[in-house]
């Protein structure tokens, strides 16, 4: 053995064994609860929704893959995560041709232009959402979305009516009611209490980091709470806010995906906190009725900028105050 | 020194070539020019302004003459029989001129309404005054003795945020319009008398 | 000398084609391609600018004093785009109206001073004059598939002429209303620069 030779390579030098694979499937699981309960409350086509967002993102994955002549990787299921999301936040009555664009927009244009996994710097999902939004705004619209269908609930988009019709229309929307995924929303958005379950079952197994969930719901409280304490006749109670739209999807699932969301404990908090303090401005002065999207595309966004708050490297301690 | 002077003789010459083509082409344009702004700048402009005329302005346009000041008006019949006079003012923009067409009341000297016509603003901020009637609509039933300054100078319009150069250009317009009403009130009424 | 020529002439259609290859000219590129028509219509100000001040510079390249030569070309470049500008105002008054404030800009339009400092001041008449005609039309080529891209799916018709379409695709389809937006341009773009290099890979 004359001629070993030591093999210098980058940190990290050890593997939580976990592979993208494990991760995504994990997500799945999660997301699992609030998409099972879609399916029961919005019937078939919620179903034909979410298989067609899920299947449509694979593929689209798979086309990329081969025409960019990279390794076919929808085995980790990066994309089927992307498509589940999206499937989840629009409403059941989506058309088709609608759902295989949203996902086109999704795995290209916010995943794969930018390199493939690991180098989004949006939330796939949210690009897509935000592109439909901006050409069909009126697929989305969830209170139009549902007219055929019969709820023995208010059949009206929380955000929306709070938008058009002022805080009159909150006693019809009870926090229990909100909660419980009696509303009318995306198909995987309204269940709350589903969307909590999953959410808490990815932080406790490591998935997603709890500083950015909890940072994320600090800022809509608190935001929400200082603007309901000064004026409670124009503005709606912090709970409200936390329990409808995309909130709770946001907080748990899009704003901790790993590539677009901060490596270190200060921005983390930060990034989730300036999150829901956008959400709310958005509702409360903005034009939109749900902030969720724009603001953490915000976040996304400024990721970069904030995640330079990082700690000392050791041994490098020399200051010349 | 030699380099020097041909720098010099060659650019002169080029600007003043140049200057002397623009010159030419442009007279030779004009007309075309003005036919073009009088279709698609003036007419819309002036039907907004008198959408209840009663006779056609644009046909009935002429020329008035005072102090070596000429201006085209457009005199138009309202259907209540009031007597009305639309013109074009300038004033200076973000990006050149901004032409402003008044319509003024004749008998209570009230402006009826104005519109924008020629402008080269920045598309989306200064175009604004243009597109977005909130603006211009200011103007209306105002008294051709108001202030037309923006509130910043002491008068009585409202800047467009973010478009504050184009907004004094309008009221600047607007002022040069009150100058001429006030120079050439009395051949216009003579025209319409006619 | 005749097959020079149509290499000059041809690099600006494929090889060298302006906003695709050299990435030059972007701005009116972005912001005037809502339809075919508007492409059309600045690219052919565009080619007749290039074309002239490519003559006019390479026939003065031995005049010019190399210190102020960019001066000089941007005099004769202003000169005819001030000529196209009145030209436009007095002939096609609807299309000035859309194109507004972005013909004045083609003097500092990259394309223009690019050929002129990097070809007509080096070359002779006849050469130059074929550059800029074939940079000119692929320049025109461009904004207008940019164009045709963007009208057909964002609007769903395309409009090479007088403002109504010649081509509208039934009345089920809903316009993808992001192409013909700001973001939608520059996502255009960036596909089309996509698929140019996907073509020139092979």
């Amino acid at each position: 053995m004359t001629n070993t030779k030591l093999i210098v390579s980058h940190a990290p030098f050890w593997h939580s064994g976990d592979s993208l694979f494990q991760q995504n499937l994990n997500f799945l699981i999660a997301l699992v609860p609030a998409a099972l309960f879609g399916i029961f409350k919005f019937g078939a086509p919620a179903l034909g929704v979410l298989t067609l967002a899920t299947s449509s993102a694979m593929l689209w994955e798979v086309i990329m893959a081969i025409i960019s002549k990279q390794k076919i990787a929808i085995a980790d299921m990066e994309s089927a995560v992307i498509g589940l999301l999206f499937g989840m936040m629009v409403p059941a009555t989506m058309p088709w041709w609608v759902v295989i664009t949203g996902t086109f927009v999704a795995v290209v244009l916010g995943k794969y232009v930018f390199g493939g996994i690991g180098g989004n710097p949006f939330h796939p999902t949210l690009v897509g959402i935000a592109i439909l939004m901006m050409s069909w705004p009126a697929f989305l619209d969830f209170d139009t979305a549902y007219v055929s269908y019969q709820f023995d609930f208010t059949a009206l988009a929380p955000l929306a009516a709070l938008k058009s019709q002022g805080t009159s229309v909150l006693s019809s929307f009870s926090t229990y009611d909100l909660l419980m995924g009696n509303e009318v929303g995306g198909i995987g958005s309204t269940f709350g209490l589903g969307i909590i379950i999953g959410g808490i079952y990815l932080i406790l197994r490591g998935y997603t980091r709890w500083e950015i969930v909890v940072a994320f719901i600090a800022g809509i409280l608190i935001t929400a709470t200082l603007f309901y304490v000064l004026h409670p006749d124009t503005y709606a109670p912090p709970l409200f806010h936390l329990f409808s739209g995309y909130t709770l999807l946001g907080a748990f699932f899009l704003a901790v995906e790993n590539s677009s969301s901060p490596v270190h404990r200060i921005p983390m908090l930060v990034y989730g906190f300036l999150g829901g303090f956008m959400i709310i401005l958005v509702r409360n002065i903005g034009i939109y009725p749900d902030g969720t999207i724009l603001s953490i595309l915000l976040i996304n966004l400024i990721n970069p900028l904030i995640d330079v708050i990082k700690p000392k490297a050791l041994g490098k301690g020399v200051s010349h105050a | 020194m030699r380099e020097m002077l041909s720098m010099i003789v060659v650019l002169t010459v080029l600007t003043a070539v140049s200057g002397g083509l623009l010159a030419a082409v442009e007279q030779t344009t004009r007309p075309q020019i003005e036919e073009q702004v009088l279709k698609f700048q003036k007419e819309p402009a002036i039907k907004e302004i008198f959408p209840d005329a009663t006779n056609n302005p644009i046909q009935e346009r002429a020329d008035v003459t005072a102090d070596g000041t000429t201006l085209q008006v457009f005199p138009a019949v309202l259907s209540n029989g009031k007597k009305a006079v639309a013109f074009e003012a300038k004033g200076t923009g973000f990006g050149g001129p901004v032409g402003l067409m008044v319509g003024i009341n004749i008998d209570t000297d009230e402006i009826i309404a104005v519109r924008v016509t020629t402008h080269s603003e920045t598309p989306g901020i200064g175009s604004r005054a243009k597109e977005d009637l909130s603006f211009v609509s200011q103007f209306a039933g105002k008294s051709m003795s108001a202030n037309f300054s923006l509130k910043k100078g002491g008068g009585d319009i409202d800047a467009m945020s973010g478009a504050t150069v184009t907004s004094g250009g309008v009221s600047q317009a607007a002022i040069a319009a009150q100058a001429l009403y006030k120079k050439l009130k009395p051949e216009i009424v003579k025209q319409i008398a006619n | 000398m005749a097959q020079s020529l149509v290499k000059e002439f041809t690099k600006g259609l494929w090889a060298e084609i302006p906003p695709f290859r050299l990435v030059l000219g972007l701005c009116p590129t972005l912001a005037v391609t809502k339809t075919v028509e508007n492409g059309i219509g600045m690219g052919v100000a565009t080619t007749f600018v290039l074309v002239f001040s490519n003559i006019l510079i390479s026939m003065l390249r031995n005049i010019i004093p190399s210190k102020v030569r960019i001066a000089c070309y941007i005099v004769i470049i202003a000169t005819f785009v001030t000529i196209v500008e009145f030209m436009m105002q007095a002939y096609t008054y609807e299309l000035f109206l859309k194109l507004g404030i972005f013909i004045p800009l083609i003097v500092v339009n990259c394309i223009v001073l690019g050929r002129a400092e990097a070809f007509a001041g080096k070359n002779t008449v006849i050469p130059s004059a074929a550059d800029g005609l074939g940079m000119g039309i692929g320049f025109t080529m461009s904004l207008a598939a940019l164009g045709a891209v963007r009208e057909l799916i964002g609007a769903g018709t395309l409009t090479v002429w007088g403002g109504s379409p010649i081509f509208e695709i039934g009345h089920g389809y809903i316009p993808f209303q992001f192409m013909v937006e700001a973001p939608g341009a520059f996502i255009g773009l960036g596909l089309m620069l996509c698929l140019m290099n996907l073509i020139g890979q092979k």
